[in-house]
């Protein structure tokens, strides 16, 4: 199939066994779409995944079996059915994603509501149906005329190497994309756009001609929109593709221009499948330890001016080896929290995984938390808060003799001593008049 | 008759260009001559008072009242003993025998030991 890129849209949230991730549900337009993605059922069934096909208005459709789900990927290449068949619709695919599971959906110029539907629930937004991305300036050589077999250029890529792959953007060859066009909210935190669209490009029917603005120009359009969840710790992609099948003997990535040259969809679109699927960038944590510094065990209350330490371990999963292995982070850090934030340090990485810090709590006493909050695009959330309790000093615990106060400790002393030298002298000391007295 | 008015010209003269100096040259004479020993001696240790009060009160000025309760401790144990030996001091003077009739040297002396005493534990109390 002549897929020169297909976008997919992803949900990805984090199941709590990553080894069970891999049972995956595809939906397809109908069931010869096998054969037009065989290509990219290949590398996923290489990276271990278990496909079921189905066609999306199967009426026997179901993600939930007394309770549980009985697959932890969703794959929709089915774009143009109007309707989800058997139990599946948009509450049950968004309860299947804020459950843990993770999405992949693929639209394209003719897209029917059900797939409209359960974009907007994301925050996507696709064009009009029968229009395209079109570019008059940046279009390949096999193009059909119509200038809608885009070139992306990889510098319009997100900036992610977790998403795109280690290195990608230095050795991605560049992307073809044909397919519908979509929008996100630019003020939408969630909603990650992955590959962007030339500023010379923009969205219209190609079989009309111009005659009203164009509802989706240049730079805002998105070739791969992904969107996070909110409340998951994982990200969610959303991307489109285009829908020409070809002969399936042709390969999944066609060469632009003379010499001839592969693109380097295969590369991204393996990239991207595995961040979807939660093969990479997923973070945990775990041994959130804190103590006085020094000690092992922490105590019952802190208090104030303490020295204390903490530490905690990162793992990162690693789907080669299907293990979790140590976080190598440079800028994890930690926050000491009594409502504002009255600390804040970075965590030394010792190459282990390990994080630790060392600081001094404040000379404020109150409930403070441990908190870190590591947030980066790509990358699982982690969010660790531990609650500890620092007291003020009690009554024993203050200077017993203030510096400050010397010159008034002495001058006390010394006027207990100038009265006994005095009372001395006063009562002892020979009187004039007696002197002369014995002198007469 | 003129000898004489120009003796009263000529005191008064002199008594007009008496200066500030030969005020307290007179004084300071006075003093030295006029006074009992018992009594410079408690001028001596009035003034010793006098000086330590002063300058804890510089350096009070300075650095600020930071434990005030220590400054207040030690400046009230200068202040009452300053008051403490003025009281010593009419009491023992010889000019004063006539509002200090039923009082001896020996009961006054004894009276300002026994204030000191109870001055002493407070300041030791409350210096903190």
């Amino acid at each position: 199939m002549r897929v020169s890129f297909f976008a997919i849209v992803f949900l990805v949230c984090m199941p709590l066994a990553l080894c069970t991730t891999k049972r995956t549900l595809v939906l397809l337009e109908n069931l010869s779409f096998r054969e037009s993605f065989s290509q990219y059922f290949k590398l996923l069934r290489d990276k271990g995944f278990e496909l079921s096909f189905r066609t999306a208005d199967d009426s026997t459709l179901t993600l939930t079996k007394y309770g549980e789900f009985l697959y932890d990927n969703l794959i929709i290449f089915a774009p143009s059915v109007r309707e989800f068949g058997g139990k599946l619709n948009t509450p049950a695919i968004s309860d299947f994603v804020d459950n843990g599971g993770n999405l992949l959906v693929a639209g394209s110029s003719s897209i029917g509501e059900a797939v409209r539907e359960l974009a907007a629930e994301c925050g996507v937004e696709y064009d009009e149906e029968k229009t395209a991305l079109i570019d008059h300036l940046r279009y390949d050589a096999k193009d059909t005329g119509r200038h809608t077999l885009v070139i992306a250029d990889k510098r319009n890529l997100l900036d992610a190497p977790i998403i795109i792959g280690d290195n990608a953007k230095a050795s991605l060859k560049p992307l073809l994309y044909r397919g519908v066009a979509m929008t996100a909210d630019s003020a939408n935190p969630l909603v990650l756009p992955i590959l962007h669209a030339d500023s010379t490009a923009y969205s219209f029917n190609p079989e009309r001609s111009i005659d009203d603005y164009p509802m989706l120009l240049a730079r805002p359009l998105c070739s791969l929109p992904a969107c996070r969840l909110a409340t998951m710790p994982g990200p969610f992609l959303l991307a489109r593709w285009n829908s020409s099948p070809t002969n399936s003997s042709e390969p999944l990535w066609s060469p632009p221009t003379p010499p001839l040259l592969l693109s380097g969809n295969r590369d991204l679109a393996l990239s991207l499948s595995q961040w979807v699927f939660k093969q990479r960038g997923v973070l945990r944590f775990r041994d959130v330890k804190h103590s006085l510094a020094g000690e092992s065990a922490p105590p019952e209350f802190y208090t104030v001016k303490d020295l204390v330490q903490y530490s905690i371990t990162i793992d990162i999963y690693k789907p080669e080896t299907g293990r979790w292995e140590p976080f190598q982070g440079s800028d994890v850090q930690l926050e000491f929290v009594r409502i504002d934030p009255f600390v804040r340090t970075n965590l030394r990485s010792d190459g282990k995984g390990t994080f630790r810090a060392e600081f001094q709590l404040p000379d404020v006493y109150g409930v403070y938390q441990f908190k870190v909050d590591y947030t980066r695009v790509g990358l699982t959330g982690l969010h660790s808060s531990t609650l500890v309790s620092v007291r003020p000093l009690r009554h024993t615990q203050y200077d017993r003799f203030i510096v400050a106060a010397y010159p008034y400790y002495v001058s006390a002393f010394s006027m207990m001593a100038g009265l006994f030298l005095f009372s001395f002298v006063f009562l002892y000391h020979r009187d004039e008049a007696a002197e002369h007295k014995k002198k007469e | 008759m003129s000898n004489r008015k120009e003796v009263a010209a000529a005191s008064q003269s002199a008594a007009i260009q008496d200066s500030f100096g030969t005020i307290v040259r007179r004084f300071i004479n006075e003093y030295w001559s006029g006074t009992s020993r018992s009594l410079k001696i408690i001028d001596a240790y009035m003034f010793y008072i006098l000086i330590t009060g002063v300058v804890q009160f510089a350096y009070c000025c300075l650095v600020g009242t930071f434990p005030f309760n220590s400054f207040l401790s030690g400046f009230i144990s200068c202040v009452a003993s300053f008051v403490l030996a003025s009281c010593l001091r009419m009491q023992v003077n010889p000019q004063n025998k006539s509002e200090f009739s039923g009082i001896t040297k020996e009961r006054a002396f004894a009276d300002f030991l026994f204030a000191s005493l109870l001055l002493h534990l407070v300041v030791i109390n409350f210096i903190g």
